[in-house]
């Protein structure tokens, strides 16, 4: 069996906020992490600059995910530096905070792109090399979105949901494989950076807010995704596969 | 007096027309999208379906035909399709007759969906995928559009005898189909249509925002104990026969 000083992962939308708490706790756990990026890369160095300083060891690359040949690239780039791939762990999204009404369907087109697109094109892309791990795992990460609507995004919260059940299929589809594949849906996170519109919250109707997001109940800390991830890559969590585990401190019983 | 109009989004499976035809019998004017009219152009879709805005009390949306293929065969063509058919069709139709509903303050909206938004088969990441969407969806039509006097409703349809059967090696749900059900029985095509019949009565009003899984309850029964021979000697008679129809247990 493979250490962990010889795992590889990859995750993607690492740069900042939630994927560079991933990676941070799996690197400080002796991963070799591809760190990824698309629009934001100046945060993203600072990240790799904070792993390295730490001792850890990583990579910093820049790809669009929506991006067929670019996808490719980011898995194949990865498996080029260290030979390998373990872990592939799908973060990168976007968010419109749009009602229903202000969305347009090429919007909704570019989010599904990403949102589920992204994960979509990773997870073939790294299939193969999957495959050749001793003990190879896929985390996509989702959202609370995923099953309780909140009128926070209807077109993420589409997204979401279809992750829910893309991690379902797969997890029964790579089951022959050996490899696990589970979710986790993911409430407020406290993070440095966000995409979507920063002021959704404020016009956003009196009874659909969620008194979790005015601080009445705990965010979740990007690192807590990444121990979380961390145990579902590990031995003990074999045994897990086609879950969303939820991780939301609570925020969701409101 | 005006009949009220009820349009069926997409009559390609068998579940729609029939539902189409029963829901007309009952009275209702049944309306379906012209030929050249694109699900998932919004801009089309509204010009055409301004016409419908005098009578149109209803939306009834299904899900595309049911597709099934290995992750490592599909194509970013699969994909872009699935994209089109299962999600960007079933917003923009949300989002035309729903902003119109919302404008009138009444309304019902009904996606007509799968036990595949919550069941999976193995083979079916792209068409499940779409099922989660839209099960989303219609939670927050009922959030946003809900407090507009809009009614919406997701139901999860269960295997019917028009499924296409055994073309997922890794599931065995579509196998030995009567037996899974609870009552050994399929549910008959007036089960779902009655379902749909009465969620477009203002006495559904309550059940708004819920999911309904009209299966028969196959979703949550194990169903009665199947061999790995009868499987197989299932599997082997279907590729023999290349048979369309859901095979039945007991003609094994």
């Amino acid at each position: 069996m493979a250490t962990y000083e010889e795992r590889v992962a990859l995750v993607t939308g690492s740069g900042k906020g939630v994927g560079a708490g991933i990676v941070k706790v799996l690197c400080s756990e002796g991963w070799r992490c591809c760190i990824h990026c698309n629009s934001n890369r100046t945060l993203a160095e600072k990240t790799v600059a904070q792993i390295r300083e730490a001792g850890g060891e990583a990579i910093l690359l820049q790809a669009d995910v929506s991006d067929p040949a670019q996808a490719k690239a980011l898995v194949e780039q990865t498996v080029q530096q260290w030979g390998r791939l373990d872990l592939l762990v799908n973060n990168a999204a976007m968010q419109y905070n749009l009602f229903i009404d202000e969305y347009d369907v090429e919007r909704l087109r570019k989010l599904w792109n990403i949102n589920i697109g992204g994960y979509w094109r990773m997870i073939r892309e790294a299939l193969p090399y999957l495959r050749k791990s001793p003990q190879p795992r896929i985390v996509n990460v989702a959202s609370v979105h995923a099953k309780r609507p909140t009128c926070f995004d209807a077109g993420y919260a589409m997204t979401k949901g279809g992750i829910r059940m893309f991690t379902r299929e797969l997890a029964l589809e790579l089951a022959g494989d050996g490899i696990p594949v589970n979710a986790i849906d993911l409430g407020g996170t406290r993070i440095e950076f966000k995409t979507g519109n920063p002021a959704f919250h404020s016009y956003r109707p009196a009874e659909t807010r969620n008194p979790a997001l005015d601080g009445k109940v705990r965010l979740v800390m990007p690192e807590e995704v990444g121990h979380l991830v961390s145990y579902l890559a590990s031995e003990a969590a074999s045994a897990m596969t086609g879950s969303c585990i939820r991780l939301d401190g609570g925020q969701m019983l409101n | 007096m005006e009949r009220k109009g009820v349009l069926m989004t997409d009559l390609r499976t068998r579940e729609a027309k029939e539902a189409f035809a029963y829901l007309g019998g009952l009275g209702y004017e049944m309306l379906s999208v012209p030929d050249g009219v694109c699900l998932w152009n919004e801009t089309e879709l509204e010009a055409w379906g301004k016409s419908l805005e005098k009578n149109l009390y209803a939306v009834i949306h299904p899900a595309p035909p049911l597709f099934l293929r290995p992750l490592s065969e599909q194509t970013e063509e699969d994909f872009g399709q699935a994209a089109n058919e299962g999600i960007l069709s079933a917003f923009c139709v949300t989002k035309v007759f729903g902003g119109m509903f919302r404008e009138r303050r009444e309304g019902v909206l009904i996606y007509l969906n799968s036990i595949h938004a919550e069941k999976p088969v193995g083979r079916g990441s792209l068409f499940s995928m779409g099922c989660g969407a839209v099960q989303m969806l219609a939670r927050e039509v009922n959030q946003d559009y809900g407090t507009h006097g809009v009614r919406s409703f997701f139901v999860q349809r269960g295997i019917s005898q028009y499924d296409p059967d055994g073309k997922s090696d890794l599931s065995n749900l579509y196998f030995g189909v009567e037996k899974r059900y609870p009552e050994r029985k399929m549910p008959q095509a007036d089960a779902l249509n009655s379902l749909l019949a009465f969620l477009l009565t203002p006495g559904a009003a309550p059940l708004s925002g819920s999911d309904l899984r009209a299966d028969g309850g196959m979703t949550m029964y194990y169903g009665e104990r199947i061999t790995e021979e009868q499987v197989q000697e299932i599997r082997r008679r279907q590729l023999l026969e290349n048979r369309k129809e859901v095979t039945i247990l007991g003609d094994v």
